[in-house]
């Protein structure tokens, strides 16, 4: 009975009815199989639930290397093999839990859905960076965040910018300049206050050495927070129509004649919410593997520490944006491809990094915004670099492909970058 | 031997404004009538023939433009050289004989884009718009001065943007005083965003060196500028496939640009033929690289006669000689009011260098066996970054005026001065380990 419903696209009252009616039938009478069609019904709205949740999207194929590393960690302890197949435990994982939090915001309507996505956008980042920073592996938190900035910067939108060039080669592609103007300025605040603890320490003119720069981390923290409030508050309330989420960008635009877009929910309110307590324990559950094998890994194949958590984990936990950052350039949606990407990194920028730095203290771990020079460095001239490229308002796929190029270049930096303050310098110091 | 005919004969090919094959034809019409029916021509009529074009040849590349004043200087350095090996003197007069080949090297490449279309003419002018620069640095890298050859790019680059920018945008405002110019944002705009990408991509070497958190102290950073100067070559590849074929329109080598207008002064037609230019472009190839050899060699005397540091000459004077010609043409059109070509000139020159000029010499030196890299030291990267910051800033309205070209020139003198002042702590010959 179950295959009836699959596949098919219903609003969520007409699919429990249609269930209810289904079962019914074949049930004899009412009252006597209530009890059993009442378990039936859960039983195939869990079935079909898990149908559309966990086997319509090919990237889960990926989902079996979750707990296959788990099983290599439990019995081999081969800290390499257990890093690689975390990864591509965690990246189907990521995606679905964009998905979810997609699918609820169908039913929470466009102010409290933004917040759902600005919070939820970047769970996966959040999630790793907080079992990291347990473990006091700061450098870590540091390095995975900014790397999570740099890969949306360069990479992902590197990466838009260039298949939409491709696939659109004869015109060039415009997006809404006044929104990306106000983003990338958004993010050079956001980098400016993340500047003035490195530069202070950089100077050597703190009063009070190693404990200054901590206690502006930690004010500044307070203050991005506060400002991030704001931003959301800005952005929710006055200017409804600038920021949608993505699914409902799809629905709302009556002209658009897609209907290949999700215009409605595939799975129910509570489906959804269960779906995303659900994801969000699975992936916490795998990141604690990941970070306890991070100095593993990178012992057995001798990457350093710092390209590890600087260019891999972000790959990892930006996969579903990167993917639909390019499926958006691709149908000549490019403003929804920026928003996808710079409004990430924002959200890492004055959220994500301060609310670790807020959580750290809580934890009393000394994370602070001092990330080291060449890492500061290396943020301040990309912010820099895009917010001058994003100026102009249009895109081809050679401005994809420099982009692309400097990531390759930053990567390549990475490769070969020792981190001066060593890894465990964060373990110590618990 | 019937040189007035020649005389006439070539003026009254430039008056006539015909297509270039069209000129082409004429000129070897003109020339077929005066000779004999081919079955009785015999070897003197074609020695004769062939001393008059080269003669013809000579005077309108060598003789006609009056920068070729400074054409003996060339051999008269050479001469110093070996008569008195003073090293100052023939710096300084190696110097002004390179300017006019520079410029006539430059005009050979305009000439021969007549002939090969706008495509490779673009492709010409991209590869050998820079041919002396090219030449002097890879005279330096055999030397194994390396931080010469850092700093004369870097210094190209710095001049470009700030010194032959200003002086276009000085000029053309003095002129054009009654009106503010314009030019086409877009263009420059979207030229600045490459020229930041490309500085960008030369950088990082640089501040993995200064925040000394490499690797292999000393070796990672070769590693990184290689492997970065391959990506910026394929991005310098991809950069003129992309404006040769998607957006010929914004591409457009100068001479080209010319012919579209209506001034029917500018030179429409080439002047000498296919053959000749490419013969011209060997030998003044030719020419001013065995200048440059004696150029490099007398650097070093050179500053410790003149008293001037090593860098201030690397990063301003011989900059000054690379872009000679650039500078004058750039200046020229800015008071034609064609400020786009100026433009183009200008950041399309500084473009050319960070991405294809450095990274090749970085490759040249990794084929030479020679640890050239893209660790320019921390004052120079500084220096450029905010130079390619500020002046990408500025473009951004569009509109120039004889007050930012000033600031521009103001900006250069002050760096200029800091140069002067600047000593190169890492040593000028290769392989000791700076700081």
């Amino acid at each position: 009975m179950e295959s009836i419903d699959n596949g098919s696209i219903l609003s969520p009252e007409t699919e429990a009815q249609k269930s209810q009616s289904i079962q019914a039938p074949g049930e004899g009478s009412f009252s006597g199989g209530l009890q059993a069609s009442g378990d039936k019904m859960w039983r195939n709205v869990v079935y079909r639930s898990i149908r559309t949740v966990v086997f319509s999207n090919k990237l889960n194929m990926l989902m079996p290397f979750g707990p296959l590393a788990i099983f290599v960690h439990i019995f081999t302890g081969h800290n390499g093999w257990v890093f690689f197949l975390t990864l591509l435990g965690i990246t189907p994982l990521a995606e679905r839990l964009g998905y979810a939090t997609e699918q609820l915001a169908f039913y929470t309507g466009p102010t409290v859905g933004g917040l759902l996505n600005a919070t939820f956008g970047n769970a996966t980042e959040l999630i790793i960076s907080i079992y990291a920073l347990k473990h006091g592996m700061l450098r870590v938190v540091q390095q995975s965040l900014l790397g999570s900035i740099l890969s949306n910067m360069l990479l992902v939108l590197g990466c838009a910018f260039f298949s939409g060039g491709l696939v659109f080669q004869e015109k060039e592609q415009v997006f809404n300049k006044a929104t990306a103007v106000v983003n990338s300025g958004l993010l050079l605040m956001a980098v400016m206050g993340l500047l003035f603890p490195a530069v202070l320490h950089y100077t050597h003119t703190e009063v009070h050495f190693g404990k200054s720069e901590l206690a502006l981390s930690r004010f500044s923290s307070c203050i991005m927070l506060l400002a991030y409030a704001t931003y959301l508050f800005f952005q929710l309330k006055s200017q409804k129509n600038l920021y949608v989420p993505l699914n409902e960008e799809g629905s709302q635009n009556e002209e658009n004649s897609d209907v290949d877009d999700d215009e409605s929910p595939e799975i129910s309110k509570w489906e959804s919410i269960v779906w995303l307590s659900i994801m969000t324990a699975w992936i916490s559950f795998l990141s604690e593997y990941l970070v306890n094998a991070i100095e593993g890994a990178s012992k057995t194949w001798k990457i350093p520490i710092s390209f590890i958590s600087v260019i891999l984990l972000p790959i990892v936990g930006n996969a579903a944006e990167h993917a639909s950052a390019i499926m958006f350039a691709m149908k000549d949606k490019l403003d929804i491809s920026l928003g996808v990407a710079i409004g990430s990194s924002t959200q890492i920028s004055m959220f994500g990094i301060p609310f670790c730095v807020v959580i750290g203290w809580i934890m009393g771990r000394p994370m602070d915004l001092n990330f080291q020079l060449f890492e500061t460095a290396t943020l301040f001239i990309t912010v820099l670099v895009v917010a001058f490229l994003l100026q102009d308002g249009t895109s081809n796929y050679f401005k994809g492909l420099m982009l692309i190029l400097c990531y390759l270049i930053v990567a390549a930096s990475f490769f070969v970058h020792v981190d001066p303050s060593s890894a465990d310098e964060g373990e110590l110091k618990t | 031997m019937g040189s007035t005919g020649e005389m006439i004969d070539l003026e009254s090919d430039e008056e006539i404004p015909f297509s270039s094959s069209a000129a082409t034809n004429k000129v070897a019409a003109f020339e077929m009538n005066h000779l004999p029916p081919r079955s009785v021509m015999p070897n003197a009529w074609i020695a004769r023939h062939i001393v008059i074009r080269a003669v013809r040849s000579i005077y309108i590349v060598l003789l006609k433009a009056k920068i070729n004043i400074l054409l003996p200087f060339g051999p008269l350095a050479i001469l110093l050289h070996y008569v008195t090996g003073k090293h100052g003197w023939v710096f300084f007069f190696s110097l002004l004989g390179i300017i006019p080949l520079a410029e006539r090297l430059g005009y050979a490449t305009e000439q021969l884009a007549f002939y090969t279309g706008p495509t490779v003419g673009g492709l010409l002018n991209a590869t050998f718009g820079n041919a002396t620069e090219m030449i002097i640095s890879i005279y330096a890298l055999k030397n194994g001065m390396i931080r010469v050859v850092q700093q004369s790019l870097l210094g190209s680059i710095l001049s470009n943007m700030l010194l032959v920018l200003g002086c276009a945008f000085f000029t053309g405002g003095i002129i054009h005083y009654e009106k503010v110019q314009e030019f086409n944002k877009s263009a420059a705009v979207v030229n600045s965003g490459l020229l930041l990408m490309a500085v960008m991509g030369i950088l990082f070497p640089a501040v993995l060196h200064f925040t000394h958190t490499e690797v292999h102290f000393g070796k990672s950073e070769l590693a990184l500028s290689r492997f970065s100067s391959c990506i910026m070559l394929v991005a310098y590849a991809s950069y003129l496939f992309f404006q040769l074929r998607s957006h010929r329109s914004l591409y457009n080598p100068i001479d080209e640009e010319g012919g579209n207008g209506v001034d029917s002064d500018e030179e429409e037609i080439p002047e000498i033929t296919h053959w000749e230019a490419i013969g011209w472009l060997f030998v003044l190839t030719v020419w001013v690289s065995v200048l440059s050899g004696y150029l490099v060699d007398a650097i070093q005397g050179a500053s410790d006669s003149f008293n001037m540091p090593v860098a201030f000459i690397s990063v301003i004077l011989l900059p000054i000689v690379g872009n000679a010609a650039e500078h004058a043409s750039a200046i020229m059109f800015a008071m034609k009011d064609k400020l786009d070509i100026t433009l183009g000139v200008a950041i399309g020159s500084s473009t050319q260098i960070s991405m294809f000029v450095i990274p090749f010499c970085v490759v040249v030196g990794w084929i030479m066996g020679v640890k050239m890299d893209l660790n320019f030291q921390l004052f120079e990267t500084a220096t450029l970054f905010i130079t390619v910051l500020v002046v990408a800033f500025m473009l951004q309205e569009g509109t120039a005026n004889y007050f930012k070209g000033l600031m521009l020139i103001l900006c250069y003198l002050i760096v200029a001065a800091s140069f002067f002042v600047h000593v190169d702590r890492s040593n000028g010959n290769t392989l000791l380990p700076d700081t």
